[in-house]
């Protein structure tokens, strides 16, 4: 089912936008706001009474040596983990466990630390995978009657195309993505959690095992996406550098606490954080 | 051409239509086993529920007769009409559709995240309670499939294939059943359907999402349950149209349920988690057993047919554990 796109209808990406998931809320408004949280896997505790909040428009950096709890931040965040204590508002209603097939109707999108694409399928089938929640839910029907289906998805389509002209990746639109290379698989992961038009990015190491070229072109779509569409970026990234010049705020966990806030050059500035780094001992 | 060479022709193209009798059980497992990676025990149980319900609903059996006949000393057994085959269908169809619901509303649910072992088990538990169900609510006789699919010989057939054979042979022409035509037709109608909902719908994309990465896909808003709900339902659907062919073909029995482990062999050699794996690995095991049974029967005093997939399953096992079309494991190390 290929369609056949004339050159005038594919508009400019200039003025593309992503934004099936508008709210009330004014940049610089909270988005997200955790009060307390708590998450415990039997006797570990991976988040420990933590609070900080989310603005709308900003890039927000997670930062923390490994196993400070930043991925359970985000699988909190997202629904897949239920914290035992602590009170998340999104968008001003407070969240009881959520699951997160419910985080993603509500527009939260994520990518993975080890990227977790649908490996045999292409590009394109992944990225619109990405739209499921925006299509209407006949199911059945679907199956049964596939005509007015079928239109729904070309429109579904066009948004994804243009999401693959936005990344630069036309080159590998057939392509299984089990074949691309990482740093390519990773911005196809990008692609599919941006297909959901999210109201809140959640990026899990985006840079991660990227060489500096790689790292380069994912700073650039990240800050791309966050100017042009406006969209709420929580990020986890290792590489200080590239923190410290794309975030616009920056919270630094070590063993499940929070242990610095600010912008990036406060958090750089901040004794507790630089002791973590450095590895100064815990007693 | 000599009648050897006619033998042999008419020996692969039966061969070539019990595999595909074969097929249409296996792809229901196939379907499951690729979207949750439950190896489902119950899928010839579910053949044989549906075929029962089907036959039921057409003649107007009553259902649970037996038991109502008990408790109340009645003697009550038909509805006294019939109904025709399509509305029989359709109903028997919605009701699979409910039992899949049911199934996970019930069960699945509540084995989310566990091991597939335990799942495995659970399809276990399925097939024993299904089979005494279908016994309690329709009886455990057996009962005559039709739903006007022709069956028999084919005499044209024969005719026409009694003038190939050279002159003076005593060769009558070659012998193909009707109905195991119309099994394959119906087998690539249903592969066809079920390739075409799975690449360009958008159910299709979210069942193979599911099937790749679970977690993933929830996280793009796929909801898991109504997955489960939708892969069941499939199955009974093909669990549907295997009931019909094989309950036409042999009757409504309950030994039915055992034709399960003849799409077991046909698994091994296809791969668990392919279509086409399936349909091929239905055409060889049929294909191999009829000639096996043909030119090596004889050596061996016959009945080559009961073993000879479970000996090919075998020397799979040993040499191409993924199948023919299956995924490779690779583990990391």
């Amino acid at each position: 089912m290929s369609i056949h796109m004339p050159l005038n209808e594919h508009r400019a990406i200039e003025d593309f936008q992503l934004s099936a998931h508008d709210d009330h809320l004014e940049p610089g408004d909270i988005i997200l706001d955790l009060e307390n949280v708590s998450l415990a896997f039997g006797g570990v505790k991976a988040i420990n009474d933590i609070s900080f909040n989310i603005k709308k428009g900003e890039v927000r950096a997670i930062i923390g040596p490994n196993g400070a709890g930043k991925t359970s931040m985000l699988n909190v965040i997202n629904g897949f983990y239920h914290p035992q204590q602590g009170t998340i508002t999104y968008r001003g209603e407070k969240r009881t466990a959520m699951q997160s097939t419910e985080a993603a109707k509500q527009g939260i999108s994520r990518t993975f630390q080890n990227i977790a694409l649908f490996k045999g399928m292409s590009t394109l089938d992944n990225i619109m995978t990405g739209r499921i929640t925006l299509q209407n839910k006949n199911l059945f029907l679907q199956a049964l009657w596939h005509g007015p289906a079928a239109k729904e998805d070309i429109e579904h389509r066009l948004v994804v195309e243009k999401i693959i002209d936005f990344l630069e990746i036309q080159h590998i639109r057939k392509t299984p993505v089990g074949r691309l290379p990482y740093g390519l698989q990773k911005r196809v992961e990008l692609g599919r959690a941006l297909a959901a038009e999210p109201a809140l990015l959640l990026l899990d190491e985006p840079m991660a095992g990227m060489n500096l070229e790689e790292k380069e072109d994912m700073s650039r779509f990240i800050l791309d996406v966050n100017s042009q569409f406006g969209t709420t970026i929580a990020l986890i990234e290792h590489d200080m550098g590239v923190v410290m010049d794309i975030s616009d705020r920056v919270v630094v966990l070590d063993y499940g606490r929070k242990i610095g806030d600010g912008s990036p050059e406060e958090v750089s500035n901040n004794q507790a954080v630089i002791d973590a780094y450095l590895g100064v001992s815990h007693d | 051409m000599s009648p050897e060479f006619l033998y042999f022709v008419e020996t692969v193209l039966n061969g070539l239509m019990a595999g595909v009798m074969y097929s249409l059980v296996a792809l229901g497992f196939v379907l499951i086993f690729k979207a949750s990676g439950i190896f489902n025990f119950a899928q010839g149980v579910m053949a044989l529920f549906a075929a029962l319900t089907l036959v039921g609903l057409q003649t107007g059996q009553v259902p649970f007769s037996h038991l109502i006949n008990a408790i109340f000393g009645t003697e009550i057994h038909h509805f006294g009409w019939t109904l025709p085959a399509f509305f029989a269908v359709l109903i028997t169809l919605a009701i699979m559709v409910l039992f899949a619901y049911l199934f996970e509303a019930i069960v699945l649910k509540h084995l989310v995240n566990q091991e597939p072992i335990i799942l495995f088990m659970a399809t276990i538990g399925l097939a024993y309670f299904l089979e005494g169900f279908g016994d309690l609510m329709w009886g455990s006789d057996v009962k005559i499939l039709d739903v006007g699919i022709p069956s028999g010989g084919s005499f044209w057939w024969e005719e026409v294939t009694r003038t190939w054979a050279s002159e003076g042979s005593d060769y009558f022409g070659m012998y193909i059943d009707k109905l195991d035509v119309v099994a394959a037709l119906v087998a690539v109608v249903l592969v066809i359907a079920l390739t075409f909902f799975s690449k360009y719908t958008k159910m299709g994309r979210a069942l193979r999402a599911v099937a790749d990465d679970h977690q993933a896909a929830q996280s793009v808003g796929i909801s898991l349950r109504t997955i489960w709900v939708l892969v069941w339902s499939i199955s009974g659907f093909v669990a549907l149209v295997a009931g019909i062919m094989w309950g036409a073909k042999s009757g409504v029995q309950f030994s039915l349920s055992l034709i399960a482990l003849k799409a077991l062999p046909v698994l091994i050699l296809g791969g668990f988690t392919s279509i086409p794996g399936a349909i091929v690995g239905g055409l060889i095991i049929g294909v191999g057993e009829k000639l096996a049974e043909l030119y090596v029967g004889p050596l061996v005093g016959g009945a080559i047919e009961n073993w000879f997939a479970y000996v090919v399953a075998l020397m799979f096992l040993l040499f191409r554990p993924q199948g023919l079309f299956g995924e490779k494991i690779i583990e990391r190390v």
